[in-house]
């Protein structure tokens, strides 16, 4: 389904989009709570911008510079092109850990948050092949229990109501039935987790920011979902977009400065955590992956959608994405960022997606690295158009309507044919729902006698 | 100064009397005006719809329209944005560049080219302001809520000095309405709700009379109006300055 | 040619030409003890400030008398972890006491090196967690933090107040998988 169709099916309910719209809102007038005071916050967003470019125009060389680091420090590296690439080096490195070679009972895995891993579609693969997968990021425990997609980015779950969470608890973790207090819930959740976190053979992280110079990389989070899976198993993979790199250890400060202000109003993540080497006697490895990305390098008028720091702000600011819910996008990454990232994998597939935007441009003033979205959305609009995936009617109207445009007699005399048939027809029929999409929630405009054209023939025209 | 007025498609066709308090108000301002009759349409409707390539004939007649004019006035933020940012697809002949750069929305116009201080208008009603999203965010005519806490903007300064107005405090400030162009009918569901809700905004905050600069917005809003029956008066920015009373 | 080799030829095909890389001017702030502790108190943490370092035992005494468990390099401690304890031990703990080295003004954050973790897990694993900064450790930002830090070493976090979630409909809960409580201990003038 589309986007226009899966919208629709999700704005039928009227009160619980009331509720996501205004749950999504509060996020982010605490982001604007947070970034009001402080005066350096616009030079901020520039310099993060201005960093990312640079970094994506060196990109070769500072994946190299990285990957030597790295090594350096223990850590092992790999390459992959693709998500299926991604997902067999995970497999592989976890069957041949030395930790894990011998096991004979299931392997058993953690994963913190990790956007990459989901676009990969990693989990289902690894439990294909025998490996437990267990999300630990409780908005990602939620939507996993439940079989669904996260519908957002930082708030996984975040189309859920506390009833559902309870109802989900209730059946997977035996929670009391009713039970919908989110601090009780979270404490189910709690016990649950911790006794994965000690039985877990390996830890899975995403990776927010990797450092070039050093080889490190950062994980933010807030619960400590990431630290405790890592530093508690025995093997540590990293999965990381190749475009997670900045080239020192000083930018991070301008990038965890915007991160956490610009996702949840938070002056900054409870965990920012920074990995460099190994625990004595543990493994470390990171993926490095493509997937798209240097296809979108290559697009010069979408490529600073890679500067990208997955905020979410975009979303929290959408008015489209607070009324069609996450799950309308039907891509890993919703909202205006994902809009424009996932034509790049799949013209044809999401060709509604730039067209889920009334370009109202506040997803590129959100920003913190100044993506200039709703101008790409537009773009992406004039892509789809050429690439013929617009539906024919609105080809064919519009082809249309640009000829009227061109000839003045014509639009003048169309107009007027227009506005007499407005007139003349019944309300019941220029209202018809079927025939009008415009009237299903909206009058039409009065159509007057005459335009405004013809009012200055007759009385100004001299 | 050589003037031009353009009144966008839909002012033209539906609102014709936005049309004309332009030009009176900019009469009144002492500006002569010029109104070509051949002038049709900026060529958004297209472009926004992903066929900028077939809006091109259009451009070029807005070119050939206007390219003697020092100054296009229109009451419309969104035509002139569209005009500023995306014309970029054709050749910029000195007439294409004139263009784009003498094109004003209508209150930028009077604040920064006329530099009118004041509006001899008494209008003593509850003013809610609509900031259509092209000429906030696109033209930079009002602060955003993105970047700062501060809601100024060039209607909003011009609003304040009439005498006897009120002016609603919204809890969304400058979320867009939900018009969109054909997103208005592609996203029929979202694009109402949007809509409703920021009626919903106006209602709770007791606006009378709903304004902006932006008929296309207005237009949308005031459908949702009439649907539910609102007593609520939807008025062009054009109208209240030029005196016209609800 | 392997995916390694694959993937650094197309960046280097579909790179841009060579942008400038910004420099980061000096931007300052307030780096007194008050905004630390009014932001860390902003975000579920507080902090108490004792004269010198010899006065945690004391704050501990007071603060957690309850908590049997308690893993520590500079306090009484009743739990024995070093780098290599098991994780049947480490989730026992009821109280870890650790030393940071730098604290944010801005955000509440205090950088934990891995040398002063005693064991990587601790400072995450633990049910409550104390952090013992000396007061002039603390600057005003994350700019300053980092050139305060001569190195990231193996392993460092920040840590900015107890593990929370909001996953739950928006509503904030103190105590998600980490610490359920985090104090700081300010010492020194």
């Amino acid at each position: 389904m589309n986007h226009p169709a899966l919208a629709e099916k999700f704005a039928r309910d009227f009160s619980r989009t009331t509720w996501h719209d205004e749950t999504l809102w509060f996020v982010r007038q605490k982001r604007d709570k947070a970034i009001y005071p402080i005066p350096e916050f616009q030079e901020l967003r520039l310099l993060a911008s201005k960093i990312k470019d640079h970094t994506l125009s060196n990109l070769d060389n500072y994946l190299l510079q990285f990957e030597e680091n790295a090594r350096k420090n223990g850590v092992q590296v790999h390459w992959a092109t693709d998500g299926e690439e991604h997902n067999q080096i995970v497999l592989d490195i976890i069957r041949n850990a030395s930790s894990i070679k011998d096991k004979t009972g299931t392997i058993k895995m953690v994963k913190s948050k990790s956007m990459l891993t989901e676009e990969c579609h990693l989990n289902p693969f690894l439990q294909k092949n025998g490996v437990e997968v267990v999300d630990t990021d409780l908005g990602e425990r939620i939507v996993q229990f439940r079989n669904e997609p996260p519908s957002h980015i930082v708030m996984p779950a975040i189309h859920l109501k506390k009833e559902d969470v309870g109802e989900t608890f209730h059946e997977h973790l035996g929670t009391p039935k009713g039970e919908k207090d989110p601090q009780a819930l979270t404490e189910a959740a709690r016990q649950h987790l911790r006794q994965k976190f000690i039985e877990a053979d390996v830890a899975l992280t995403g990776v927010n920011f990797a450092v070039a110079e050093t080889g490190s990389f950062v994980v933010c989070t807030n619960e400590g979902n990431a630290d405790l899976g890592v530093n508690l198993a025995n093997v540590h993979i990293a999965c990381m977009g190749m475009e997670k790199l900045i080239p020192k250890i000083e930018h991070l400060s301008v990038f965890i400065r915007l991160l956490a202000r610009s996702a949840t109003g938070q002056p900054v993540t409870t965990y920012t955590s920074h990995f460099t080497k190994p625990a004595e006697g543990k493994e470390m490895h990171i993926v490095i992956v493509d997937n798209g990305r240097t296809q979108q390098l290559g697009r010069s008028d979408f490529r600073n959608s890679l500067k990208c720091i997955r905020c979410g702000a975009c979303m929290n600011t959408c008015p489209v994405y607070r009324r069609s819910g996450g799950h309308s996008y039907d891509f890993t990454v919703p909202g205006p960022i994902g809009a424009i990232l996932s034509p790049n994998i799949d013209l044809h597939k999401y060709s509604s997606l730039p067209f889920a935007s009334t370009l109202c441009g506040s997803c590129s003033d959100v920003c913190p690295v100044k993506i200039d979205i709703h101008v790409q959305l537009y773009k992406w609009r004039q892509v789809v158009s050429k690439e013929n995936e617009l539906p024919a009617s609105k080809k064919w109207g519009m082809k249309g309507l640009a000829k009227m445009l061109a000839m003045p007699k014509v639009y003048d005399l169309g107009g007027k044919l227009a506005r007499s048939a407005l007139r003349v027809l019944p309300h019941g029929m220029t209202h018809a729902k079927g025939l009008n999409p415009w009237a299903i929630a909206r009058e039409l405009p009065d159509a007057p006698k005459q335009s405004f054209k013809e009012w200055y023939s007759k009385n100004k025209k001299s | 100064m050589k003037v031009a007025l353009f009144i966008p498609c839909y002012v033209d066709q539906f609102y014709p009397n936005v049309g004309i308090n332009t030009l009176q108000l900019l009469e009144k301002l002492g500006v002569e005006v010029a109104y070509p009759l051949q002038q049709t349409c900026c060529g958004q409707p297209m472009a926004n719809s992903g066929c900028e390539q077939d809006s091109k004939d259009v451009y070029h007649h807005f070119v050939d329209t206007f390219a003697d004019y020092e100054y296009i006035v229109t009451p419309s933020g969104s035509c002139t944005y569209h005009v500023r940012k995306h014309y970029d697809i054709i050749d910029q002949t000195p007439a294409v560049q004139q263009v784009r750069k003498g094109v004003y929305e209508l209150v930028d116009f009077l604040e920064n080219v006329l530099k009118v201080e004041e509006i001899p208008v008494h209008f003593p009603h509850k003013v809610g302001l609509h900031l259509s999203c092209h000429g906030q965010r696109g033209l930079r005519q009002a602060n955003a809520s993105e970047i700062t806490g501060d809601k100024g903007g060039q209607i909003l300064t011009l609003l304040k000095k009439l005498k006897g107005i009120e002016i609603t405090h919204l809890e969304r400030n400058d979320e867009c309405c939900g018009f969109g162009g054909s997103f208005c009918i592609t996203e029929e569901a979202v694009s109402a709700r949007m809509g409703q809700d920021r009626i919903a905004d106006h209602v709770r905050h007791g606006t009378k009379v709903l304004t902006g600069g932006d008929m296309s917005c207005l237009m949308h809003l005031e459908g949702i109006v009439k649907r539910q029956q609102v007593p609520i008066k939807v008025m062009h920015i054009a109208e209240i300055l030029n005196g016209s009373q609800p | 040619m392997s995916s390694r080799e694959k993937i650094l030829a197309s960046v280097k095909a579909h790179k841009p030409v060579l942008i400038d890389l910004p420099t980061i001017p000096a931007f300052e702030g307030d780096g007194s003890i008050e905004r630390f502790k009014t932001v860390l108190s902003g975000i579920g943490g507080h902090a108490i400030e004792v004269e010198s370092k010899t006065d945690c035992q004391g704050a501990i005494d007071t603060h957690y008398s309850d908590l049997k468990s308690v893993a520590s390099k500079l306090v009484k401690s009743s739990v024995e972890i070093d780098k290599n304890t098991s994780k049947e031990v480490l989730e026992r703990v009821d109280l870890a006491v650790i030393e940071g080295v730098v604290g944010v003004a801005e955000n509440g954050a205090i950088w934990v090196p891995e040398v002063n973790m005693i064991n990587r897990a601790l400072p995450f694993i633990t049910q409550h967690l104390v952090l013992v900064l000396e007061k002039r450790q603390i600057v005003a930002n994350m700019h300053e933090a980092y050139k305060k830090l001569d190195t990231v070493g193996s392993y460092g976090a920040f840590i900015a107040g107890p593990s929370k979630t909001a996953d739950i409909e928006q509503s904030l809960v103190i105590g998600a998988h980490g610490a359920r409580s985090m104090m700081v201990i300010l010492y020194g003038g």
